[in-house]
């Protein structure tokens, strides 16, 4: 008896002595790869925060004549290096075409672009929240960005600024810059947003140089988006 | 423009060569030796698979720094830079797929290296189970994933080699599991 429970025990010891042996093997081969792969290139901070690079996305986009697909570091000067004035920095904007401060927005956003349009590539993310009379369309977002027809005057959810307005009647001109598509909202996910409009403004090579939300949000400074252009990008 | 063809990628290729020369000299082997092989080639994909998982995943990072890189082509139909370079296909709740290569092709490695070490452990029958579970569950995502590269991404249809590779692995480890499971039934463990 007291034989058959030493060998009994002996396996036991074996089969945990194995499982270690594996754990360590694979612990090795794994940490051999992470670290090989680290040193090859480092993991890139990405995100909304002043100094990560932007998060990229691939989006359809509409530039006033049609719908195509858009990706964000496609205008992106990767080789940027600091100083160079040919390269233009990046407004990212998000709204949501039924989001009334949005709609007040799109007067000042035309004033920024006439101001800033020659050293700054404006991109406007459309966004679709999840609140009542704010369904939105390809239609509406291209009728919030050209100012065309869309809707009616009457407060019966059809057209821009909660279905009240007609599109046509939006504050400022028509926006002469990219507007992107954000049907599941997978971009407004990606830079940790809460609501709309939002606006960051990017260095040339996609590296967030101003976001909103820390200058105007609780403890920041309060610069706004005009102040933010002219200290960083200068004079227009 | 990068050539297609590289150190790094003939180096898995002839992992992949290798694990499959070992698999087919010993799936009809009978005995412990021709488990072993089995096994032993079951492994080699696996290690190739991690490696490889690695080097996408440092593709992928130096993508993210410079918009290029020097590890793989980024233009035409065979190259990396649209495959591994896309944000929108290449990631899994925010990882991207080399992180999650490293990561399942460990858990395989694990799993192997037991019955490497003991393959006559009371274990084993479990062990060849998992795998062969785990090897059904990575199938379905070698598919979603060609069709990604051949269907999905900015510019498709593009073929990224070291994605392959990493397939290969998968289907790889995938069929020594199956012929491990088949030694077991027919007792010729």
């Amino acid at each position: 008896m007291a034989r058959r429970r030493g060998k009994s025990s002996d396996l036991s010891k074996n089969n945990e002595e194995t499982l270690l042996w594996a754990g360590l093997a694979t612990a090795g081969v794994v940490s051999l790869v992470v670290i090989a792969s680290l040193a090859l290139a480092p993991i890139v901070s990405i995100g909304p925060e002043e100094g990560n690079r932007a998060p990229d996305f691939v989006a359809d986009a509409y530039n006033g004549g049609s719908w195509y697909e858009f990706r964000m570091s496609d205008i992106w000067d990767w080789d940027w290096d600091g100083n160079s004035s040919d390269s233009k920095w990046i407004l990212i904007q998000f709204i949501d075409t039924d989001c009334p401060y949005c709609w007040e927005e799109g007067d000042e956003m035309s004033q920024y672009h006439a101001q800033w349009k020659d050293r700054v590539t404006f991109v406007t993310v459309s966004v679709h929240l999840n609140i009542p009379n704010h369904e939105s369309s390809k239609s509406e977002i291209e009728a919030f960005r050209d100012r065309t027809s869309f809707g009616t005057n009457e407060n019966d959810g059809d057209g821009c600024n909660s279905g009240r307005d007609n599109c046509n009647t939006r504050p400022g001109t028509s926006h002469q810059w990219t507007y992107v598509d954000d049907p599941s909202n997978s971009i407004f996910a990606q830079w940790e947003l809460g609501g709309t409009p939002f606006s960051a403004i990017l260095q040339p090579d996609g590296v967030v140089a101003w976001n909103k939300l820390k200058h105007q949000g609780q403890g920041g400074d309060g610069e706004d988006l005009p102040s933010a252009l002219q200290r960083l990008v200068g004079d227009s | 423009m990068m050539s297609v063809l590289s150190l790094e990628l003939g180096i898995f290729i002839a992992g992949i060569l290798g694990a499959s020369v070992i698999l087919q000299r010993n799936y009809l082997e009978s005995g412990e030796e021709g488990t072993k092989g089995v096994i032993t080639s079951g492994l080699l994909f696996a290690t190739v698979g991690i490696v490889a998982s690695g080097w996408t995943w440092s593709i992928h990072n130096s993508l993210m720094e410079s918009g290029s890189s020097s590890m793989c082509a980024s233009e035409g139909l065979v190259q990396c830079g649209s495959v591994i370079g896309d944000p929108q296909w290449n990631n899994l709740f925010g990882m991207p797929w080399g992180v999650i290569g490293i990561a399942s092709f460990g858990v395989i490695f694990f799993v192997l290296m037991t019955l490497f070490l003991d393959q006559n452990a009371k274990r084993s029958p479990q062990f060849v189970n998992y795998l062969w579970y785990l090897g059904i569950a990575g199938i379905p995502f070698v598919a979603w994933l060609v069709v990604i590269e051949l269907l999905l991404v900015e510019g498709a249809p593009h073929i990224c080699p070291y994605c392959t590779v990493i397939h290969l692995s998968m289907i790889g480890v995938f069929v020594s599991a199956h012929f491990m499971k088949k030694r077991r039934a027919n007792s010729t463990w």
